[in-house]
């Protein structure tokens, strides 16, 4: 009798820890992704700023944030439709078209700044929710639903912006692409950036700020909620997720209009940073183009299913810094899209690693 | 947590140090400038900017954009052989070349970083004609010189290096007129470039200015790209359609212009087109026959001015803020074999790269030796 009383509660504790210890085990095969994209950014970001001749000062931590901002924001975007199993051609059209509109609105008294803001956002938000229409209720594959509708945005770009040019408000472009102490400056916060609470804080980069905020505010929430989740569920199985009554529809408008938020948000950040609208059609492209190379880097499978927007943006800092490194390192000019290549080649390999693990391997085919 | 603090507090007395450095910017002053008629002023009302003195060697970067045509590739190499040619070679300390693709982040943060990293001029062709303020803005804090060249932007802040496409039409239009001798009627064929593009747009309207007014010419347009192919076609389904054509404008792809014109067994006529080695040759071989050409360039060697320029700058010299580069031009009389242009080397570069007026001349064969081991 006491026999049987004891075994268990001596094995308790024995259990709990491999429990806990299978938990740990887990979860790091579940960020193996975003922890390898991690490692790969550090090493080649502290190589970078070790070699910089102004390494680890402010001035280069701004710089690099305000290069990454916008590619972050497209590969977030790009993220949500990936998870799905999508793509979503329209990312870097739709940033496109957000610039082009923050260079007539963004601009003004305060009162007409803020209304332009919310003006941005909104219409990035409306494009992607145009693009979850289009998906859900034409019933055409995201990846040709997006290819026509990015034609469309990017032409309202251009009808916006035939030329480049426009303006937003100075102050605000240069409190946003510089650090926080600058930003309290100029809008005279905070004893204008001199409160000695602010000042182990004051080297900050904005853009690092605001991408903290993007993710805690609105990226965390959102894969906590039911459509969150759901977005999640129809990746890996989307007739899994129809059958347990998960609101299908609901996830997809969702994910598309929160990408379509994310490459509005990038969008503003880079009229912000140029002072001005550009309809570049190649460059539209070379951002959703980036944005699936940052989706992969940063350990989100094309599967669907599996993923983060924070690794996606962790990717595309992976992809900058590739090229931050040609700047110090005298690499021949015709060869630096080959050493480009071979980078990126080797980062997205990382992600195929985990093939040799598997125990059938006709789960390759799943 | 206290090492945090203390890796901020010194990262942050880092940013205050380099805030402090010197607040220069280049002063407002008064021409004229060295070197007259290669730094020319785009025009009489172009102001002239001047730099503080600084103590040579210098470090110089080029930023381009876009990277992946012939123009762009010779560009690069251009840069690199002319910073080892003699009387330069002494003058820069170090030459870095990096293109950042269409991306303007991407290339306002190479900028950004190699005025972090100290270097003294950074040559870059835009890759948008606006957005560039905070980088001059730190550039003129730091006492760097920007040159933009090619594509340039639309701000009067920075020096800048172009060939005025007008004139380049405007050149163009009255070869044609002096090679058709007293003709003024018949139907002339312009061929285009890239739509929307401003380099486009006003060698079309040089062009349209000097024709309109003399003569009653009927001019038709097609749309070429400046490119090889598409000019090539265009050119054919012209020919298809309108039969004869008095003369030829062809704004880039002039190689595929003159071929398409031979496989329609159309007779030879006088001819003004871009500056790439293949439509040389076929002048060279056919100026008997009727191809009198011409051919400008917006030389991929625009580069090398814009490096003299720069150094001209750090020099302490006052600069146009617009300096408009004498167009590099020859015609059928003009033409030497190895010297403007190579009938043994390949059709596909830009044979024009010598400004007598700059004393700038880099010659294929230079551009050829970069090429094999190009890149070292």
């Amino acid at each position: 009798m006491s026999d049987t009383v004891l075994t268990p509660t001596a094995a308790e504790p024995q259990l709990k820890t491999r429990r806990w210890g299978e938990g740990l085990g887990l979860r790091w095969r579940q960020h193996a992704g975003i922890l390898g994209a991690l490692a790969l950014f550090l090493g080649l970001y502290l190589f970078y700023q070790l070699n910089h001749p102004r390494g680890f000062t402010g001035q280069i931590l701004i710089q690099n944030a305000n290069e990454v901002f916008a590619l972050a924001l497209v590969s977030m975007a790009q993220t949500v439709p990936v998870l799905m199993a999508g793509l979503d051609l329209s990312v870097g059209a739709v940033m496109t078209l957000v610039g082009c509109v923050a260079s007539h609105l963004v601009d003004g008294s305060p009162a007409e700044i803020a209304l332009g803001i919310v003006v941005c956002i909104a219409s990035g938000a409306a494009c992607g929710f145009v693009n979850g229409c289009v998906v859900v209720y034409g019933r055409i594959q995201p990846i040709i639903a997006t290819l026509a509708t990015s034609a469309i945005y990017m032409g309202l770009a251009l009808i916006l912006r035939p030329t480049p040019g426009g303006k937003v408000q100075e102050d605000l472009s240069w409190a946003v692409t510089s650090d926080l102490r600058e930003f309290a400056a100029t809008f005279g916060l905070f004893d204008d950036g001199e409160a000695a609470w602010l000042q182990p804080f004051a080297w900050i980069p904005v853009p690092l700020v605001l991408l903290a905020l993007i993710i805690i505010l609105i990226w965390v929430p959102f894969t906590r909620t039911v459509t969150g989740r759901t977005v999640y569920a129809i990746g890996s199985s989307e007739s899994a997720a129809y059958m347990s009554g998960l609101p299908i529809n609901r996830a997809k408008l969702a994910a598309f209009t929160l990408a379509g938020l994310f490459a509005g948000l990038g969008g503003l950040f880079l009229a912000l940073q140029t002072s001005s609208g550009n309809a570049d059609i190649p460059q539209a492209g070379a951002y959703t183009l980036n944005s699936i190379a940052a989706v992969v880097i940063g350990g989100t499978s094309l599967l669907g299913g599996t993923g983060s927007a924070i690794g996606s943006m962790i990717g595309a800092m992976v992809l900058r810094t590739i090229s931050f490194n040609f700047r110090i390192f005298d690499v021949a000019p015709l060869l630096q899209p080959l050493f480009e290549g071979i980078v990126l080649l080797a980062a997205v390999s990382l992600g195929g690693l985990k093939l040799l693990r598997l125990k059938n391997k006709l789960e390759v085919f799943r | 947590m206290a090492r945090a603090a203390r890796l901020s507090a010194l990262a942050f007395s880092g940013l205050l140090l380099s805030s402090v450095a010197s607040l220069a910017a280049p002063k407002s002053v008064s021409g004229p400038g060295p070197d007259p008629s290669c730094f020319k002023p785009w025009s009489a009302q172009t102001k002239y900017m001047q730099w503080d003195k600084k103590p040579g060697p210098y470090r110089i970067a080029v930023v381009n954009g876009f990277v992946g045509n012939t123009w762009r590739i010779q560009m690069i190499q251009t840069a690199k052989a002319y910073a080892e040619q003699p009387g330069m070679k002494d003058k820069i300390k170090e030459l870095k070349v990096v293109s950042t693709g269409t991306d303007v982040a991407a290339q306002l943060g190479a900028i950004e970083d190699f005025i972090n990293q100290g270097y003294d001029a950074i040559i870059t062709i835009a890759v948008a004609p606006e957005g560039f303020d905070r980088v001059i803005r730190l550039a003129d804090r730091n006492n760097v010189v920007i040159v933009p060249f090619d594509n340039v932007l639309d701000t009067d802040k920075v020096m800048q290096v172009n060939e005025d496409q007008l004139e380049i039409g405007r050149l163009s239009a009255r070869h044609l007129l002096k090679e058709l001798g007293q003709k003024r009627d018949g139907k002339i064929l312009e061929v285009r470039g890239l739509p929307g593009n401003s380099v486009d747009r006003d060698r079309h309207l040089g062009f349209r200015e000097v024709m309109e007014k003399e003569g009653k010419f009927q001019i038709v347009e097609v749309v070429g790209n400046w490119d090889d192919g598409t000019a090539q076609k265009a050119t054919a389904d012209a020919l298809a359609v309108h039969g004869k054509f008095e003369a030829v404008f062809t704004q880039g792809g002039s190689t595929g212009s003159v071929r398409a014109m031979m496989d329609a067994k159309h007779p030879f006529v006088p001819m003004a087109g871009e500056g790439e080695n293949g439509y040389r040759k076929l002048i060279a071989q056919h100026a008997g026959e009727g191809l009198k050409g011409f051919s400008y360039s917006q030389s991929p060697g625009l580069v090398a001015i814009s490096m003299k320029a720069a150094i001209s700058a750090l020099e302490g010299n006052p600069m146009p803020q617009l300096i408009s580069v004498p167009i590099p031009a020859v015609d059928y009389t003009t033409l030497k074999d190895n010297v403007n242009y190579w009938s043994n080397l390949s059709d596909n570069f830009f044979a024009a790269n010598e400004f007598p007026a700059c004393g700038v001349n880099v010659t294929a064969p230079e551009i050829m030796a970069k090429d094999a081991k190009n890149t070292q």
